[in-house]
């Protein structure tokens, strides 16, 4: 990752980095602040004053324009600078009276900070391309590719055919054998279907969600050459010629780079983060309550867990 | 503490490459995607216990791989999706990696020195940059490191996620976030959906900047302007308390709804997510009390109140089918609709994977419903989500040319997309004025669709000149998913407005099996359930896999606004929680149905009467018509004795619906005479059952005004006194006033008395030929009511019986008259038929028949 490049900077955020720029947009509003300041400064707790540098101005200007593709106007930017005061005050007051403490939803905000920086740490080591093939060796079966086939198929309508339709797809099997894929007879014998009569080059996934999964299993172990079948999806049953199939195969590491490394990088991760916990969990001890008098025998009355809680499938 | 706060809406934005759209495949496949899932990087998911997964996670779930689910065990999709937007956000994220990246921006700060490693895989260097981050992370934010130039880094690092999954023509990883707005809990969020990825903003526009409507589209507007085309999809308009389709004032603002808040919200906010895990939108049986599938997937709740606080979720505003109905009515009498709005499905999941399966449900909230004993434990998460009601999430369905982001963008961008809440149902649906009956069944029926009308989410073409007369014809097409179950029907639900009123009415166009419509109420009868109770199975016995038609509006009205969308339902399988409870051997929580019917959604169709028709539409009665006349205000004191211990008949003069209203003393009413087959518009609750039942609703008179509720939404009227007339206006109809106290009918103790008595009086009947002719007129009026509720035979075939009905009723009459009766009875025959004819040339057809009818009944109806 690298910061944003130098073409991507508009004129407008160039002109943002211009003091001179800054120095007219802000002026209005820095001079309020700075008489404003200067009446009050002496006397004033560091813990009453709340300091807004340049960088922090133009930091509200820069966002504000990114919402809204300009500047905002001298009053806008007045709003921005109390807004910002406001959340500084209310910030801090907040933190006076402890709100912060025992405040379930700041515990886990951070916690999930914590989580997010203790992956980026991990994430900041770029891999060798040894590395990425060395891993990409141990775990080759989760980049396979799935297999494609090409097939022209006839439907038999349950909707039209009722009960009959495995039967009724039976018997035009055996008109069938023997002919070829194009035979003219084919579409005499089954039912206008919403389907493309032939599909080249589908993967089972495809086949799934087209045809119903039971449909996407059962064609990649028919025979190719020949009208084959029937067999059922979710709308009726169907006679399969399939007149191409290529099988799934695991790649080389040159065609799938990149997919690796991302891979890589996500397992590596998951794994520093586990690490981490771990690692911080070993440093404490978890008590719980001594059981009332009358509590079975087998709670021990101190437990000290070692483990977090085991999860299971609530399935 | 803002900053954290406010983190929990600042989302996170991704950029990327958008390939080319696709010119080779016009007529469109079908896509399915999520459109609202949140990972660990979400706060709100983080607190639950979602701590393992990211967006990268989320998009190889979609893809088909097995992840984790914040409680260890594996998750896998059942279907692969086509495209995804993962709706987080995220902050901090890539800090470390930015500091240790030679001549960064990161590396030069002060502030990011101390995480520098000089050997990366030193794992004592690891430890000594955690702490420092633990110091960090422990003390308030780092000004210098949510600077945009590094968080627009960690933006881009998201980006490097979709990127990395989006692999056009196969998968679409979207750019997105969602605006989470919650004014007093009530919801108004927002997914936003970039079309392209290059040119997102560096921070996308969070509730935290506002959270008005208003502001949002504003920012899209400015987004759009610069280059980056956007677009939002609402969602829980169910748990939104009613502020999610306002009519008359924004809340948020408390400004008025005018021409530009309609289009700034039509032009931004182009679908709606109709149902996802937290319940449906679409409809309340309370909005739609004719709507038997209207009960389904139910969540009302306001998310996050306190479980202690006494508010409820307000259903007026909070569903899409009223908001589609209220929108054509502010078209018709404001001249601006901001409720044009397409369907779309999501989950709202918090685990990174969502469920969308009844067999497959493991919970959309972590810990929280992450086990079979918390689901049915009933815990209620934040306070008030009840777990129980929870249900797999929806899915949007999109006719797109490819699997790009700009094809599905666009997609949705023109609503031509379709919800499911589940099973990946697709349905196509074309309205149009010309569509042979036969379509449906030719090879290259899309195509002609398509040529021959326009796709869901699109304004129906102006009527063709010649067609004057004719009524919309609508090409509705479904199939069920391979895995999933059969299909029981297709219905179209149409929406009209007329004088400030709007109505709704569900066709069922298309059925499995030889089950014929009620004849009286038109409903095709539920099809068998095949759930096994003991098992929690179905089997694929009923139902059909594929289900089309052609469609003609029978009560089609040129002069009225109009829209209409296609409901599939899929026969009845088993909810989670009987299939939960034959596994566990736990008793099935009893809060909620043990089976539903999953079902899919289209973006309306909408129709817009041309001005010369709209000059030809019934004039109604407004408030100022009234005033114009020299009506008056009835006082509150005026009202008070009208009203309070009395009862009366009502009007409504736009329907000819006559009712009849008790107002006890002490505040309650009760509205009787009113069935299922009224005509009832909007806002009026089940009125037909709490008659039936005689169950009474809270009434007061105040402000001048009498305030009637439908469950806790009031709906006021005020009165107006012209002449001894009594007019009222209702508050929701948009300054008409549509009802006015009637006398009270006058009821034929015997209709046939009256009938009798006009034919006697016109033909100069003798007593015994009346005796004689009796028998025959009784059959005639018999004949002719049922014909009229008969909801099974089309209009021709109406205009056919009545023709033959006349015939038979003429041989049967004529031999009992002499010449000079014959001859008055010719005349008035031919009378009747030359009205009958011009009528059926120049109107619909419905209308005809019910002047026919009026012929003999008119004096003893009323």
């Amino acid at each position: 990752m690298s910061d944003i490049p130098q073409e991507r900077l508009s004129l407008r955020q160039r002109l943002l980095r211009e003091p001179l720029v800054h120095f007219m947009v802000l002026g209005g509003v820095l001079f309020g602040a700075y008489a404003l300041q200067e009446g009050r400064r002496d006397g004033v707790e560091p813990s009453r004053r709340i300091d807004l540098t340049i960088s922090d101005i133009s930091q509200l200007v820069r966002v504000f324009h990114s919402q809204w593709r300009r500047d905002p106007a001298p009053e806008e930017l007045r709003q921005l600078v109390e807004e910002k005061a406001r959340e500084e005050i209310l910030y801090r007051e907040a933190l006076a009276l402890g709100l912060d403490k025992d405040d379930t939803i700041v515990k886990r905000r951070l916690a999930q900070k914590m989580q997010f920086l203790a992956e980026d740490v991990a994430a900041a080591h770029e891999p060798t391309i040894e590395e990425l093939k060395t891993w990409y060796e141990a775990n080759r079966e989760r980049f396979a590719f799935p297999p494609r086939i090409g097939f022209r198929q006839l439907y038999f309508s349950t909707d039209r055919r009722g009960a009959k339709a495995r039967d009724d797809a039976e018997a035009a099997l055996a008109k069938l054998a023997g002919q070829t894929e194009s035979a003219s007879i084919a579409a005499s014998l089954s039912d206008p279907s919403m389907f493309q009569d032939y599909y080249s080059d589908r993967t089972p996934e495809f086949l799934g969600k087209e045809f119903g999964p039971k449909f996407a299993l059962a064609i990649t172990k028919l025979a190719s050459g020949s009208w084959q079948g029937p067999i059922e999806s979710g709308f009726g049953w169907h006679l399969v010629y399939v007149d191409a199939l290529i099988p799934g195969r695991v790649p080389a590491f040159e065609e799938i780079e990149p997919e690796v490394k991302q891979a890589w990088l996500a397992e590596r991760k998951s794994q520093a983060w586990d690490k981490t916990y771990r690692d911080l969990r070993a440093k404490y001890m978890i008590f719980l309550p001594a059981p009332p008098e009358d509590a079975p025998a087998h709670e021990s009355s101190k437990t000290e867990q070692s483990t977090p809680p085991g999860r299971k499938d609530p399935s | 503490m803002r900053n954290w706060l406010g983190s929990i809406s600042v989302f996170s934005l991704l950029v990327s490459v958008a390939p080319a759209l696709a010119q080779g495949n016009p007529l469109r496949d079908a896509y399915f995607g999520e459109t609202h899932i949140h990972t660990s990087w979400s706060v709100d998911a983080w607190v639950m216990g979602n701590r393992i997964t990211g967006p990268d996670d989320a998009l190889k779930y979609a893809q088909g791989q097995t992840i984790k689910h914040p409680m260890g065990f594996d998750i896998k999709i059942d279907t692969p999706l086509d495209f995804i937007g993962v709706t987080d956000h995220s902050e901090y994220v890539g800090v470390t990696k930015q500091a240790n990246t030679p001549g960064s921006y990161v590396s030069k700060l002060p502030e990011a020195q101390p995480m520098i490693m000089k050997d990366p895989n030193s794992s004592a260097e690891q430890n000594q940059v955690f702490s420092y981050l633990l110091k960090l992370a422990a003390s308030p934010p780092v000004k210098a490191l949510m600077d945009p130039k590094v968080t627009s880094t960690v933006w881009k690092d998201n980006v490097r996620i979709a990127d990395e999954n989006n692999k056009p023509g196969k998968f679409t990883a979207f750019c997105s976030y969602e605006w989470t707005s919650m004014p007093g809990q009530r919801n108004l969020h927002r997914n936003i959906f970039f079309r392209a990825c290059e040119h997102v903003p560096d921070y996308p526009f969070s509730a935290l900047d506002s959270k008005r409507p208003t502001d949002l589209w504003d920012w899209m507007d400015a987004q759009r302007k610069a280059g980056n085309e956007l677009l939002a999809i609402s969602h829980n308009a169910n748990v939104s308390d009613g502020w999610m389709y306002p009519v008359d004032v924004d809340n948020t603002t408390g400004r008025p709804i005018d021409a530009a808040w309609a289009a700034s919200r039509d032009r931004n906010e182009r679908l709606i997510e109709i149902k996802q895990g937290k319940g449906q939108s679409e409809t309340h049986p309370l909005l739609s009390p004719n709507d038997e599938f209207a009960s389904y997937e139910l969540y009302q709740t306001i998310l996050g109140q306190p479980a202690d606080s006494g508010r409820i979720d307000h259903i007026t505003g909070s569903f899409a089918r009223q908001a589609l109905k209220d929108g054509i009515a502010m078209q018709d009498v404001r001249g601006y609709n901001p409720y044009k709005f397409g369907m779309a499905g999501g989950s709202d999941g918090h685990n990174t994977g969502s469920p969308y399966r009844q067999d497959n449900f493991f919970g959309l909230h972590a810990n929280a419903d992450g086990s079979v004993e918390r689901r049915f434990a009933g815990v209620l998460i934040g306070g008030t989500m009840d777990v129980r009601l929870e249900n797999p999430g929806g899915l949007t369905g999109v006719w797109a040319e490819e699997n790009s982001r700009a094809s599905i963008w666009d997609a949705m961008y023109r609503k031509e997309t379709f919800g499911v809440s589940g099973p990946h149902i697709k349905v196509r649906f074309f309205g149009g004025w010309g569509y042979d009956a036969g379509v449906v069944n030719a090879g290259n029926w899309v195509q002609q669709s398509y040529e021959g009308g326009v796709p869901m989410g699109a304004d129906l073409p102006p009527t063709p000149s010649a067609g004057k007369g004719t009524a919309p014809h609508f090409v509705v097409w479904a199939l069920k998913d391979p895995s999933s179950a059969n299909l029981d029907r297709v219905q179209l639900i149409k929406g009209w407005t007329q004088n400030g009123q709007s109505f709704e009415k569900i066709y069922d166009v298309a059925w499995a099996g030889d089950r014929t419509p009620d004849k009286w109420t038109g409903r095709v009868p539920a099809i068998r359930s095949t759930v096994n109770f003991d098992t929690a199975t179905y089997t694929n016995d009923v139902g059909s896999a594929e289900l089309k038609t052609v469609w003609t509006d029978p009560d089609f009205d040129s002069t009225q606004h109009a829209f209409y969308y296609a409901r599939v339902l899929e026969i009845p399988t088993p909810r989670w929680t009987l299939i939960q409870a034959v596994k566990s051997g736990l008793p099935p929580p009893d809060v909620v149905p043990l089976t539903g019917q999953e079902r899919a959604w289209t973006s309306p169709i909408w129709y817009a009467p041309s001005a010369e028709a709209r000059k030809a539409a019934q004039a109604g009665t407004t408030v100022a018509d009234l005033k114009d006349k020299g009506a008056a205000v009835v006082s509150e004191d005026e009202l008070k004795a009208l009203v309070e211990g009395k009862a009366f008949w009502l009007k409504n003069n736009v329907t000819g619906e006559q009712f009849w209203q008790s107002f006890t003393a002490d505040g309650h009413t009760t509205v009787y005479r009113v069935g299922p087959g009224a005509e009832m518009p909007s806002g009026f609750g089940k009125v037909a059952l709490d008659g039936y039942e005689g169950l009474t609703s809270p009434y007061k008179v105040e402000g001048g005004q009498l305030i009637t509720f439908v469950s806790q939404d009031a709906y006021a009227y005020t009165f107006y006194k012209l002449g001894d007339a009594y007019y009222a206006a209702r508050s929701n109809e948009f300054g008409y006033a549509n009802y006015q106290i009637v006398p009270p009918p006058k009821f034929a103790i015997n209709p046939l008395d009256a009938v009798v008595g006009r034919f006697a009086d016109t033909l100069k009947l003798t007593e015994q030929q009346r005796q004689q002719a009796l028998p025959f007129l009784k059959q005639e009026l018999m004949q002719l009511a049922s014909l009229k509720k008969d909801a099974s035979l089309s209009p021709e075939q109406k205009i056919e019986r009545l023709r033959a009905f006349s015939v038979s009723l003429d041989e049967k009459l004529k031999p009992l008259l002499d010449a000079d009766q014959q001859a008055s009875f010719e005349a008035v025959r031919d009378q009747l038929r030359r009205r009958l004819i011009e009528q059926v040339a120049s109107k619909a057809a419905g209308e005809a028949e019910a002047d026919v009818k009026s012929w003999f009944t008119r004096e003893s109806d009323k």
